[in-house]
């Protein structure tokens, strides 16, 4: 396995640019998630460093070996398609082993790879199907195995559970992120769903518009996200637009006081109030700071979302959901409630940094 | 449901059935100069047919040019077909127009325009001749090469379009992914884009072979009275020759090795590529 680093990555289409002087460093062993909505770069980027398509400018290198203008098929990378793009005129062992062919393997020592391989992913007992005979799940091992099996110096996966149910998403979510690092894979992973990347990454790159963002664990994205953006993107998050009043206060567009405690590492261009629904507790009757009308509230199984009209501003809150004797349990829309947080839960963020 | 196809059906039992019927019965019928033909049943016509050292070279010279011209329009139009069906610019179904275009163009008005071109006095070889290239006139017509060339000019576009349409349902992540594994332009190319395209190049071939094996306005007319295929052979004996039985026999005999090739050349490519 290699190290990845991506220097000043441009990609322009015409006058489009699609990624922009993009820095990135994936270390040995290491998981790096590439997380944005559709369009920002993410894939484009995951296609360069696969070497599908060259940049307009800067590098691509794996350890210290410069790659940017080696061919695809010569960067010895294992990619694992969104489509998974099995060979349908071929078993699934002899998908397997293609990677293996091309390098000049023996029939032997092929088979006895692949037979490995497709026992890693659990999938020995249906070596001679065609991928049409083989389920989507089954489907995406293969191409796991596919790209396993040619020990790979980069393993690149894009959006590699997006055609799976969600059920079958956990569970290979798991899978994968194991593999992963009892095999010690460093992995680029290209994804547009947060719970993935927090779930699966080391470290995330939260891209927009061809930049980067933000690059952080996951608990660094979720808790210091650096602008509104990443605190929106990364998960679920009361954002109001506004200025700061006071030390001790922010004052919206609209006109809602809400308390804040001063941070001594605030952007200068703070203008956005931004608090995670999680860490809102809901009080009764308008006796808060914060009070008004509860306009729905929506049973998620082991979490309870309410909405609260605040002036002009709506408030998402997630409490576990109450048990039966709890007053929360009995809360119903018009309600009149007071929310409570904690002054230094809230967040004061640049819209973009 | 099944009333849907009655009109089709209609069409070919009235207009090809009906008259392939009569025209086996011709066939076996025997050739007399003065009453058109004889009523018989007899296999001699067929035999004749297939002994006559004339007709066996008919049948063969035909059979040649229409593998040659097949293989050859083959091999010509896939880079082309590839590439159409790769090409994802605004321009690309003026592309596919154009490719068209030619089947646009009848066929004798074409043949006849390279008469003018290339015939003996025609303008490729006036201008070579006028400046000094050539002393005599090259013989560009008139030749099996120049029947060759041009039915290749003429079922050219339905290669490309049959095979392009396949290429084009062959995901471009599986050349990625082959590539990812290690594969060159070359080898992704025979290993997965060639097999994967198998059933174009098998419906394209056919057809191919088909309109070669029946053509006739290019080969009479750039292949010149020597030059003799099935189609003008069986014209030549209804019309010149006035010999029904024969004409019918030919035409059948024509049938025959069309289909004969046809369905050998689908069932070797069926087992080659596993074509469903």
């Amino acid at each position: 396995m290699a190290r990845l680093s991506v220097e000043r990555l441009t990609k322009r289409f015409g006058a489009a640019v699609a990624v922009d002087g993009l820095e990135l460093a994936v270390r040995e062993g290491e998981l790096v998630a590439l997380l944005g909505p559709s369009g920002c770069g993410k894939t484009t980027t995951l296609r360069m460093v696969a070497g599908f398509l060259p940049p307009t400018s800067g590098r691509v290198l794996f350890d210290d070996e410069d790659v940017t203008r080696l061919p695809a098929y010569r960067r010895s990378t294992g990619m694992v398609f969104q489509s998974y793009a099995l060979f349908p005129h071929m078993t699934a062992a002899q998908n397997v082993g293609f990677g293996l062919e091309m390098r000049g393997l023996g029939a032997a020592e092929r088979a006895a790879k692949v037979a490995d391989v497709l026992k890693l992913v659990r999938l020995s007992h249906l070596a001679d199907r065609l991928p049409r005979e083989l389920s989507g799940g089954q489907q995406q091992r293969v191409a796991l195995a596919r790209a396993l099996v040619i020990n790979p110096k980069l393993f690149l996966l894009d959006e590699p559970l997006s055609n799976l149910d969600a059920k079958l998403r956990a569970e290979v979510r798991i899978e994968i992120r194991t593999l992963q690092q009892r095999l010690g894979l460093t992995t680029l992973l290209v994804t547009h769903d947060r719970e993935e990347a927090l779930t699966m990454a080391d470290r995330l790159v939260v891209m927009e518009s061809g930049r980067v963002r933000q690059i952080g664990t996951p608990k660094e994205l979720y808790d210091e996200p650096a602008d509104a953006f990443v605190a929106d993107f990364v998960g679920r998050c009361n954002i109001l637009p506004g200025r700061r009043e006071s030390e001790t206060h922010f004052r919206t567009e609209g006109g809602l006081l809400l308390p804040v405690a001063p941070a001594a590492d605030e952007h200068k261009d703070a203008t956005a109030f931004a608090l995670r629904p999680e860490r809102i507790t809901i009080g009764f009757g308008a006796d808060g700071e914060i009070s008004g009308a509860v306009r729905a509230v929506t049973y998620l199984g082991p979490q309870t979302e309410v909405h609260v009209r605040v002036g002009d501003a709506s408030f998402v809150v997630i409490r576990p959901t109450p048990g039966d004797d709890d007053r929360l349990a009995s809360i119903k829309p018009d309600d009149i409630v007071s929310l409570v947080w904690d002054r230094r839960a809230p967040r004061l963020l640049p819209q973009i940094s | 449901m099944a009333l849907l196809v009655v009109p089709a059906c209609l069409l070919v039992l009235a207009l090809l059935v009906g008259p392939m019927v009569l025209m086996f019965r011709i066939s076996l019928e025997q050739f007399s100069p003065t009453e058109l033909m004889i009523a018989t049943v007899s296999p001699d016509n067929y035999v004749r047919a297939a002994t006559d050292p004339y007709y066996q070279e008919v049948i063969l010279s035909t059979l040649g040019v229409a593998l040659l011209c097949t293989a050859l329009t083959l091999v010509i139009a896939y880079p082309a077909a590839y590439w159409l069906a790769r090409l994802q610019s605004g321009w690309k179904s003026l592309v596919v127009i154009a490719t068209m275009f030619p089947l646009l163009v009848g066929n004798v008005v074409r043949a006849a325009g390279w008469m003018a071109l290339f015939d003996r006095g025609g303008l490729v070889n006036q201008t070579l001749l006028a400046i000094g290239v050539i002393r005599e006139p090259l013989a560009l017509m008139y030749t099996p090469k120049a029947v060759v060339l041009g039915i290749i000019a003429v079922v050219l576009p339905y290669m490309i379009l049959t095979i392009s349409a396949v290429i084009e349902s062959i995901p471009r992540d599986l050349e990625d992914a082959a590539s990812n594994l290690g594969a060159s332009a070359m080898r992704t190319f025979w290993r997965v884009i060639l097999p994967l395209s198998a059933p174009g190049v098998a419906a394209g071939s056919i057809l191919v072979f088909v309109l070669c094996m029946n053509t006739y306005a290019t080969a009479v007319l750039l292949g010149g009275p020597r030059f003799k295929m099935m189609a003008p052979a069986v014209f030549d004996q209804f019309v010149r020759g006035n010999n029904w039985p024969m004409g019918a026999t030919l035409a059948f005999m024509l049938l025959a090795v069309t289909m004969t090739f046809t369905v050998l050349g689908s069932v070797v490519f069926a087992r080659r590529y596993r074509v469903r």
